[in-house]
């Protein structure tokens, strides 16, 4: 990989751990201003300073492994943990959500991650945990955003468009007709922040990955090209999990006969 | 008495434990009007929703000419049962548009002959240059006369209105009443309509049917019935 004549600095755990005083500068303003959030920042806090120490760690035992079924259980893991953050977020908790927005994840994340890793960057092994373990948590990470915006729209949208899918149902239309407006206006609220990063990327803000690439040591260029990918990326995978959980979640507002259930709104 | 259109038989409706409808047996002629009346929560709406399966009953059944409306495919039956709401609802775009949506909504949309959807228009209290006017801008009582024309389009033997009246002023309230008289009189239209206001049902006239507490009090035409009115 082409990199730059560039001294990388070591951060040392002191240095971490001295790092710490910007939260406790913004827990100040917070309790200065009566913000009442200086507990959840120094929770939030100490919560990314283990967890993502902890991925440290595993991840360079995992790349240290080296097999594709470790790798794969990692993914299944990140998909598992962010189905349950989109589950948790939602008003309407059912039984099957968790399940439904897993399915729809991982056929999102998966149809991207295998055509970009395999098609695209024909990667070697086709498990190369530095590429699979990155491009996945992107692509997972931003899908769970999505979902959670998906959901929660398809859900008011239902409720509060209630005369209009009557209306649509009373003139024959199939439940999947009177529920369209609906399962568009969800599919656009998950996709409109990642339209919008697409916008002003590079402009307004440095993403948070090509800003670690660049960083280490990798040419600015190279770290742009991965970015524009990944970006490209997100929009797919966004793309096929709304898509998926709005088309899967709308039923549950219908009965096989094309009737609204008063019951579930 | 003409043929039954809609047989409702031992009709009961639950919900939430609560008892809406019990043991309803009723017959809707064909080419009739029929008018349900009575206090609010007596289940008309309830009883009225049944009828195209918005609805299902908690027992009893519902034959339309002669079928248990069960063995029509639903959206069939709702194409030959149409209906308006209390408060009209209006898609986007010109009348024109929201006359269209149910050609649209069909698996082979069936070709929209211009001609058509004036006849229709204009049956339903609308003149013809109203179609490419924006459907939003038009008045409360026009929006109400839009929706029975939508309706109309799907070329429905039962009309369905649930308190059609209730948005409009009073003025409004009667010319449509005048209008579904038309519909029910030119097009031969089985009318089924709901509402609490006694002079409305004696201006469409017809079959008048008396609910209270989800069960039919008294059943009679419209001339009967108002020479007794105090029943209510």
């Amino acid at each position: 990989m082409e990199g730059l004549n560039f001294n990388l600095i070591d951060i040392s755990y002191l240095d971490l751990i001295i790092s710490l005083g910007l939260i406790i500068v913004a827990a100040g303003i917070s309790k200065w201003q009566g913000m009442y959030l200086e507990g959840d920042l120094i929770v939030g806090a100490v919560r990314t300073f283990i967890q993502l120490l902890a991925v440290g760690y595993i991840l360079k035992y995992i790349f240290a492994f080296d097999r594709w079924y470790l790798i794969i259980f990692i993914i299944l893991i990140m998909i598992i943990i962010a189905s349950l953050t989109v589950t948790q977020r939602q008003k309407k908790r059912t039984i099957e959500l968790p399940f439904i927005v897993g399915f729809a994840m991982t056929a999102g994340s998966g149809i991207t991650v295998f055509v970009v890793t395999q098609i695209l960057l024909q990667i070697k092994p086709w498990y190369e945990p530095h590429y699979l373990i990155p491009l996945a948590g992107m692509v997972i990470g931003n899908s769970m955003n999505g979902s959670t915006l998906a959901i929660d729209r398809i859900d008011s949208e239902i409720k509060s468009r209630k005369m209009e899918i009557e209306a649509y149902l009373a003139l024959g239309a199939t439940a999947r007709q009177a529920a369209g407006a609906s399962i568009r206006a969800a599919m656009r609220a998950a996709m409109i922040p990642t339209i919008n990063s697409m916008m002003v990327v590079g402009i307004v803000a440095l993403p948070g990955m090509m800003t670690g690439q660049i960083l280490s040591g990798t040419s600015p260029l190279i770290a742009v090209k991965y970015q524009i990918i990944i970006m490209y990326m997100i929009a797919l995978s966004v793309a096929i999990s709304s898509y998926l959980l709005t088309n899967i979640r709308f039923n549950r507002y219908f009965t096989s006969d094309h009737r609204l259930k008063e019951e579930s709104l | 008495m003409n043929k039954p259109k809609i047989e409702l038989h031992k009709i009961e409706k639950n919900k939430n434990g609560i008892t809406i409808l019990k043991d309803i047996n009723l017959k809707f002629s064909s080419g009739k009007r029929h008018i349900l009346i009575g206090p609010s929560g007596a289940g008309k709406t309830t009883l009225l929703r049944l009828l195209n399966r918005m609805d299902e009953p908690t027992f009893g059944e519902i034959l339309y000419e002669g079928r248990n409306i069960k063995d029509i495919p639903v959206l069939e039956l709702r194409r030959r049962i149409g209906m308006v709401f209390q408060i009209p609802i209006i898609f986007d775009g010109s009348v024109k548009d929201n006359l269209t949506v149910p050609y649209r909504l069909r698996v082979i949309p069936s070709p929209i002959k211009q001609d058509d959807l004036i006849k229709i228009l204009e049956l339903s209290g609308l003149q013809s240059d109203y179609l490419e006017r924006k459907a939003s801008e038009l008045s409360v009582g026009e929006k109400q006369r839009l929706t029975v024309a939508r309706a109309l389009i799907n070329k429905p033997d039962v009309l369905l209105l649930d308190e059609p009246t209730s948005a409009l002023d009073h003025a409004a309230g009667i010319k449509l009443l005048e209008s579904i008289k038309e519909l029910n009189e030119v097009l031969g239209l089985t009318i089924i309509m709901v509402t609490h206001q006694l002079e409305y049902a004696s201006l469409l006239g017809g079959r008048i049917i008396h609910l209270v507490n989800g069960t039919i009090v008294r059943e009679q035409e419209s001339e009967d019935f108002f020479l007794n009115s105090e029943i209510i």
